[in-house]
């Protein structure tokens, strides 16, 4: 009797546990997928904010983006920016790694200071480097003239706006890469690298066979972070040049914000939004199926 | 549809100084309201001043202050979502004709008409300049109806477009100031000098890819050519011979005249560019800049400031554009009576003379215009005494709001700006790039 009454408790108790954790989990669920259902909707709609009436118009935003060549500038811009701030972020974030991992006493200083970038806000790093890129007053020009180079239009110009930006998101984030891949160099057995070193390997063949085949998939890993970031970029692109001069510097996100808060179009801001999210979908998921790849491999996990 | 914004400014008398002996100001006491405001020199002036609101009406005052950008993207929110969490905000036409259609303001003929909130002698609503107070009046059909119907928002300042330029290096350089495009178009080569910090460029004026580029300041060359947006039948004009030209010479003077960057330009950029000493000229910027170029603690050139009108266009014509800074009532507001005496007393005589005198320029009532004190204030502006004032006046009395009002305007403009841009980046010929903005502008106008 008394083990059949303990059982039923247990029973309850047991119930009341899976209630207590699937309670927060669908508040969850719905506090995430409500909205982006709710968000999808709206890109199915023509919802101006200052309009009384919302009608369903299917496909009509896509249709109409698709037509729209700034939509395809936007998208390119969109690409080349998340690829330039990767491609150039990664290999940076390496060599200053490598370079952290060093033993020295004044280690602790430069790790400590090279994550500051991280600590500002990208709008204000944005409004700073803006400052300092004006091309008459700007610091930056001003050092250009101290070795005799002409001013250059850094932002202004449509040919050098992008990857002037671009430089922005790597003096922010290119940190974020070094530490990761910093973390990832610790992370090497010491009596891997010293039976290296016994078996006569320099510097440079440590680095390329033993570090390097370490750390893919910690490169991986900031290539997922960094990708999908890169992608939604708005805030140091907004706070420089608005998405100008012409469309140089528009993205998808841009577009998207513009539509929203400066025309109240929110059926099409939400269907940027979501081309953009199928994006970071696609290159989130593969940079995964990477990475548990690449680890699969070197950790055999 | 275009209107004169402002009456001329001249000859006009001082109304009695204030009493509010029929209003009781505490009728509201122990209300709360919370303001958005843009930062500008009004809010400047008006900050130290609200304690002085709240011991006349009891009335509590908070505010948030924001740039122009986050600011109306913040105001859009709020209203949109209707939780009136601003009962009173800073606001122009412009905005008030997407705000107006949507329902979001309450029209204010109502308030000033109800005499227990509004002493009509005292609060004098003929005192504001008419075409100033008629900006705010619309009846809510797009493309027409610009200075009829309800009134959604009160003035607090107007500010027109003219020419800012340095005395001493026009002199320099030998040149005098441009009457005419003509003129300036022919001196452009010439303007550029060497200062003590580096050398001192021709002409400064703003040119990003937003509205603001084809409706006010590029705006006010277009007028004087002789551009609108749609002619007397209603037809766009974006790329008419007219514009076609306008555009060309406009790109053709900077292109000559202003240095890298220049096709980016912001208003302030503009402002503080000509303010740090770096251009002989400022074209058709806005005239209450006036205000920061000749404080001397933000202006390298307060003692080398000259103003004049803008050049006149081919045909002889000056035509300049405007624009007004006011006020509205949120109609989600849940306290619409105290927002009102808030909007009256900050618009009433005294209280816009004193914020003119600390410098919220330039006054939307003609009593202001007329008082000594102020017009003691501006007397020293420009190159010769009472320069900025004449000018000023001038160019006010052809001022004009020359738009449609549509709720979706700024998209419209936003493209016309972005042909222009192109024009200047080299990308197609002016025409082309002018007649594919005036297509956009056809089917955003069809949709």
């Amino acid at each position: 009797m008394r083990s059949a009454a303990s059982g039923k408790g247990a029973l309850a108790g047991g119930r009341a546990v899976y209630i207590a954790m699937l309670a927060p989990a669908l508040c969850l669920l719905f506090l995430t997928v409500v909205p982006f259902l709710d968000g999808v909707y709206t890109s199915l709609t023509n919802e101006k904010l200052y309009a009384g009436v919302t009608r369903f118009i299917g496909f009509a935003n896509y249709l109409k983006l698709a037509q729209n060549p700034t939509f395809w500038i936007a998208l390119g811009n969109t690409l080349l920016y998340a690829g330039l701030a990767t491609l150039i972020q990664i290999p940076l974030g390496l060599a200053v790694a490598l370079l952290l991992d060093v033993p020295s006493k004044v280690q602790w200083f430069f790790r400590s200071t090279i994550a500051l970038p991280l600590l500002i806000p990208p709008v204000v790093a944005g409004l700073m480097w803006k400052t300092m890129m004006q091309p008459q007053s700007g610091v930056l020009n001003w050092l250009l003239a101290q070795v005799g180079l002409p001013p250059f239009s850094w932002l202004s110009d449509p040919q050098t706006a992008l990857v002037s930006i671009v430089l922005i998101d790597t003096w922010l984030f290119m940190p974020l890469a070094a530490i990761i891949l910093l973390a990832g160099l610790q992370s090497i057995s010491g009596e891997v690298l010293e039976a290296a070193r016994i078996d006569g390997a320099n510097a440079w063949q440590t680095i390329r066979h033993i570090k390097l085949q370490a750390l893919k998939p910690y490169i991986v890993l900031v290539a997922m972070f960094r990708i999908p970031d890169a992608l939604k970029s708005l805030e140091i692109i907004y706070a420089t040049t608005r998405g100008g001069p012409l469309n140089a510097t528009r993205t998808l996100h841009v577009m998207a914000y513009e539509e929203a808060y400066r025309w109240s179009s929110l059926g099409r801001a939400m269907a940027i939004v979501f081309i953009l999210w199928i994006l970071s979908y696609v290159f989130s998921t593969i940079l995964l199926s990477l990475w548990r790849k690449e680890e699969m491999r070197f950790h055999g996990r | 549809m275009a209107f004169a914004l402002m009456c001329s400014l001249a000859g006009l008398t001082v109304a009695p100084g204030p009493s509010w002996a029929e209003v009781n100001w505490k009728q509201a006491e122990g209300a709360s309201l919370n303001l958005l405001l843009i930062s500008h020199p009004f809010v400047d002036a008006l900050k130290p001043m609200l304690a002085d609101f709240t011991a006349k009406t009891g009335i509590k005052v908070t505010f948030e202050e924001l740039a122009e950008q986050p600011g109306f993207e913040k105001l859009l929110a709020d209203l949109s979502s209707k939780t009136g969490a601003y009962d009173v905000f800073m606001t122009s036409p412009l905005n008030n004709w997407q705000y107006a259609s949507a329902g979001w303001l309450e029209p204010l003929d109502e308030f000033i008409a109800n005499d227990k909130l509004t002493d009509p002698a005292e609060y004098d609503v003929k005192d504001f300049i008419p075409g100033i107070l008629a900006s705010g009046r619309w009846t809510l059909e797009p493309m027409k109806g610009l200075g009829e119907g309800k009134l959604w928002a009160m003035p607090i300042n107007a500010e027109s477009y003219q020419i800012a330029y340095r005395p001493s290096l026009m002199k320099k350089l030998g040149l005098e100031v441009p009457k005419t495009y003509a003129d300036l178009l022919a001196m452009a080569p010439k303007l550029k000098t060497e200062g003590p910090d580096g050398p001192i460029h021709g002409l400064i004026t703003r040119f990003d890819k937003y509205w603001d580029l084809p409706y006010l300041t590029f705006g006010t060359m277009l007028q004087s050519y002789g551009v609108e947006m749609v002619d007397a039948s209603g037809k766009l004009q974006i790329c008419s011979d007219a514009s076609v030209k306008a555009t060309e010479d406009f790109v053709k003077l900077i292109r000559t005249a202003s240095p890298e960057g220049a096709g980016a330009f912001t208003w302030d950029q503009a402002m503080q560019g000509f303010a740090s000493g770096q251009y002989v000229m400022s074209l058709n910027e806005a005239n209450l800049f006036a205000s920061v170029y000749e404080d001397p603690k933000q202006s390298k050139i307060a003692d080398d400031v000259g103003y004049a009108l803008t050049p006149l266009g081919p045909d002889g014509q000056r035509a300049a554009a405007a624009w007004v800074w006011s006020m509205s009532m949120n109609s989600a507001s849940k306290q619409k009576d105290a927002a009102w005496l808030f909007l009256e007393w900050v618009t009433s005589k005294d209280v816009m003379v004193k914020m003119h005198l600390a410098g919220n320029m330039n006054p939307v009532r003609q009593s202001a215009w007329a008082n000594p004190e102020l017009a003691a204030k501006v007397e020293s502006w420009g190159a010769e005494p009472g320069q900025y004032r004449k000018v000023t006046e001038e160019e006010s009395a052809v001022a004009a709001v020359r738009f449609p009002p549509h709720p979706e305007l700024t998209r419209m403009l936003d493209r016309w700006a972005e042909a222009v841009q192109k024009s200047y980046f080299d990308n197609g010929n002016v025409r082309e790039n002018l007649c594919a903005a005036q297509e956009a502008v056809e089917q955003m106008l069809a949709e």
